[in-house]
């Protein structure tokens, strides 16, 4: 039998679920409208870059010998199965002025001894300009066949010190950050590169990364695009479109662009290191450094400017399985905060700019604490629905604000891809993309809140680990052909 | 509470929003599917069509006319692709066609739209066709950089003397875009540039005469001569590095004495470039003052001077063994890695 006391707490129970749903769903309303003026802002820079791009004879242009030299430092570490397939994609790109530097990671298996055999090395003597203070470097190798290929052996640093030792040895005005395993487009740089060509300003550029899972690989170029039909790659093709084609493209148009994926970028040298190079103490090094290049133009008045390239220039494989997507999940967001924290001194400061009033305390109410108010929305919900102190037509009104108005944004996301690109042809595609995107909402996205709270509170404990990145790769050739590397990704 | 209307009216929203890109996605999707189909047949009939006229003597006016009645976007698709491989009569009998079928006209009225996305796509098309047109020269002009970029290429095409004149003065165009496109035209018009930007080099100074430099250093003619001379001692140490490399480039013997004074710079950029440049020309009477830039306090000269002097021959990788063995240590370290680098490797 309820008594006066407990219909008291009820009451007060009641009004603080309602309260908090309340706040939630104002919360949720202010953050899908300003994704709908992203998407707008997409869509506006979409088209103008549609216009740029049609009918362009880059090879003309952007093939020229006058072009910036590009250096690119692939850390490797343990790829002795795939460094040859990926080292040999990277020299065939259409680039007039072409420098690879393999930065071997430490490496314990026998990646060195590949590329040794592979692609003539001979070991010169170790020296080079240490401009960053690093792990240090074993051994140095360069090729008697490739004269713009540099190969580094250096002791286990990490991925940061890697990129930071491959700095002290590129010689051109750019630099290309990237994975070993990413794919990239045989005229990636050649787009990529565009945006220093555009502005003087702009010290480093990002391009949309795709997701080469289910898509057939040639010889490290993707032949076909594919949606894979694994859910979990699925629903993150979709999680990537709408990352990059209305995130980043969004913002690019708002100058409030702040990442550049660390599977693929392009930065101007000499104020990579006039940062500092990349930092070592943290997971989120490709985010930290592209704040801190941003940080530094307001205090120091040099460039500062951060684009991005809509084209698909990169492809990259990721998790299929819960545990290691979890895992990526955590690292990413304790990166975010790590990185965020460091530069609090950005937040709401308008020594910054637009990037400290406005595009800083977005990361942070955002990107940052979202999971947190998500999960508190959730919690909320149950409690309220298991105590019966919310009506169910609160709760749908809160899931069609968090997710539903997110499921069309995410849907017309899929609408810009086509319109531009398209490079999802069949019927088969389009039709899985469109479920990935229906059902990313149904389960997927909680979990990643769950995830997303675990890395914040590892980052509140202090933990800086990466955890192992499981892939099932794309460069091993399939049975039977002769000699062909024909591959279809994340299915071997 | 919230009342059961509002609730309605959004899912009734969302729902809305959600038919309206489904539809989109897929009426999109079966577009293309039938767009591309038809087009593929079109443009292999149209690129069959225009490589019969281009490969006959006489035009056929039926065929002509066959390729004017398939859609624009296709007559565009199967010209562009086609002129880059095509060239001499052909191109002009391409250039005919273009004009018989009415795409040239077209083209003109793009590059004198009021939009710029019309005027680079105007500028695009005649540029590809190789089509001389003071239209496109207006659009060297342009207010939008990416338009003047394109009519840049076009004029690469195109060097008459006007628009070589034009072009240079485009080197001192604010939009880095627009500079490096005529950068890239000047370096294509070749030989007919020289002259013209010699005379500009010596009246320039500055961002424009940086730009200049960079284009002569590709180009290398003699006549860049005195330009270099007059740019190793600029104050501007940006400007003397460009001229070393141009002096460099050239291999003149009076542009080396200039070089080996270089050597002294108090920019180490500066002293790289000149230590370069050396090694370019394969200076070996320079051989003993780059044995010196073995011990220059910068690494970059330091590698240079070591790179020049594996580069200037025999003379040269005797001074460097003599390095090794040397007292100065970072002589010796350089001096080895040089001597351990393959041929192929720089």
């Amino acid at each position: 039998m309820p008594t006066e006391f407990t219909d008291g707490i009820g009451i007060v129970m009641r009004e603080i679920l309602v309260k908090g749903e309340l706040l939630t769903l104002i919360y949720f309303f202010a953050v899908n409208g300003w994704y709908l003026v992203l998407l707008v802002s997409a869509a506006l820079e979409m088209r103008r870059h549609v216009l740029l791009i049609t009918d362009e004879s880059r090879h003309l242009l952007l093939g020229s010998t006058l072009s910036p030299g590009i250096s690119i430092l692939a850390p490797a570490y343990n790829e002795e199965a795939t460094i040859e397939g990926s080292l040999r994609a990277l020299l065939a790109l259409q680039y007039p002025a072409l420098e690879v530097i393999v930065i071997s990671d430490g490496s314990k298996d026998r990646t060195i001894q590949v590329l040794v055999e592979k692609f003539d090395l001979v070991p010169v003597k170790t020296i080079y300009e240490r401009r960053i203070k690093t792990k240090p470097v074993r051994d140095l190798y360069r090729s008697a066949t490739y004269p713009g290929l540099v190969v580094v052996d250096k002791e286990n640093g990490g991925k940061a010190d890697a990129l930071n030792v491959g700095l002290s040895f590129a010689r051109s005005e750019l630099i290309c950050a990237m994975d070993a395993d990413t794919l990239i487009e045989g005229d990636g740089l050649q787009r990529m590169v565009r945006p220093f060509l555009h502005f003087p300003d702009v010290v480093a550029t990002g391009g949309t990364i795709r997701v080469v899972n289910g898509s057939e690989v040639h010889f490290g170029r993707i032949i076909k695009a594919r949606v894979p039909s694994n859910a979990l790659a699925g629903i993150q093709v979709v999680e990537y479109l709408r990352a990059f084609l209305f995130g980043r493209l969004g913002w690019n148009r708002l100058g409030g662009n702040l990442i550049i994926s660390g599977a693929f970028g392009l930065f101007r040298k000499e104020s990579v290191l006039a940062a500092g190079g990349y930092l070592h103490d943290t997971v989120g090094e490709d985010m930290e450094l592209v704040i801190r290049l941003k940080r530094l133009s307001y205090e120091r008045g040099g460039p500062g400017r951060i684009a991005f390239v809509p084209d698909p220039v990169a492809w990259t494989e990721v998790p299929e399985s819960l545990k290691t997507l979890g895992r990526q999940r955590d690292r990413w967001h304790r990166g975010l905060a790590d990185v965020l924290w460091r530069h609090r001194g950005m937040f709401l400061n308008p020594r910054y700019g637009v990037t400290g009033v406005f595009v800083f305390p977005y990361f942070v109410f955002v990107e940052l604490l979202a999971p947190v108010i998500e999960a508190a929305g959730l919690i909320a919900i149950a409690v309220g629905l298991i105590f019966g102190r919310l009506d169910w037509t609160f709760v749908l009104l809160f899931y069609l604000t968090a997710y539903g108005l997110g499921t069309a944004l995410t849907a017309y996301t899929l609408v810009l891809e086509d319109l531009s690109f398209h490079r999802y042809e069949t019927f088969r595609d389009r039709w899985l993309l469109f479920c990935w995107a229906l059902l990313e909402n149904l389960g997927y996205r909680q979990i990643t809140v769950y995830w997303r709270l675990r890395g914040l509170w590892k980052f509140l404990r202090g933990r800086k680990d990466w955890g192992v990145m499981e892939r099932k790769g794309f460069a091993v050739p399939v049975s039977g052909t002769t000699g062909r590397s024909s591959v279809k990704a994340g299915s071997t | 509470m919230i009342p059961q209307s509002v609730v309605n009216g959004i899912m009734i929203g969302e729902a809305a929003l959600l038919v309206l890109s489904l539809l989109l996605f897929f009426s999109h999707g079966v577009w293309l599917h039938f767009h591309q189909r038809s087009q593929e047949k079109l443009l292999a009939d149209a690129r069959e069509g225009l490589t019969r006229l281009l490969s006959r003597s006489t035009v056929d006016p039926e065929e002509v006319e066959g390729l004017k009645s398939v859609p624009r976007s296709v007559q565009v698709a199967v010209f562009l692709a086609i002129s880059p491989s095509v060239g001499g009569t052909r191109k002009e009998r391409l250039r005919f066609l273009a004009a018989e079928i009415g795409l040239i006209e077209r083209a003109k009225g793009f590059c004198q739209s009021r939009r710029w996305g019309r005027r680079l796509r105007g500028a695009r098309i005649l540029a590809r066709l190789d089509v001389s047109d003071p239209v496109v020269e207006r659009l060297l002009r342009d207010p939008h950089p990416a338009v003047r970029a394109q009519a840049a290429e076009w004029g690469a095409a195109q060097p008459t003397i006007p628009v070589v004149l034009e072009l240079l003065n485009m080197l001192a165009d604010p939009a880095t875009l627009a500079r490096f496109a005529v950068q890239n035209a000047l370096f294509r018009v070749g030989t007919i540039a020289i002259d013209p930007l010699a005379r500009f080099l010596a009246e320039h100074d500055g961002d424009p005469a940086e730009a200049g430099l960079k284009v002569a250093e590709a180009l290398a003619g003699t006549r860049f001569l005195p330009a270099g001379v007059r740019f190793s001692t600029s104050s501007d140490p940006a400007l003397r590095t460009s001229a070393a490399n141009l002096l460099g480039a050239i291999g003149d013997a009076s542009g080396a004495s200039r070089l080996l004074q270089m050597l002294s710079d108090p920019i180490p950029d500066v002293r790289a470039a000149a230590a370069r440049g050396l090694g370019r020309m394969r200076h070996w009477q320079a051989a003993s003052p780059l044995a010196a830039g073995l011990r220059d306090p910068a690494w970059r000269v330091r590698r240079e001077a070591g790179l020049a002097l594996r580069a200037v021959g025999a003379p040269g990788v005797l001074l460097l063994r003599r390095a090794v063995k040397g007292s100065d240590a970072f002589a010796a370290d350089m001096a080895q890695l040089v001597l351990d680098l393959p041929a192929t490797a720089g």
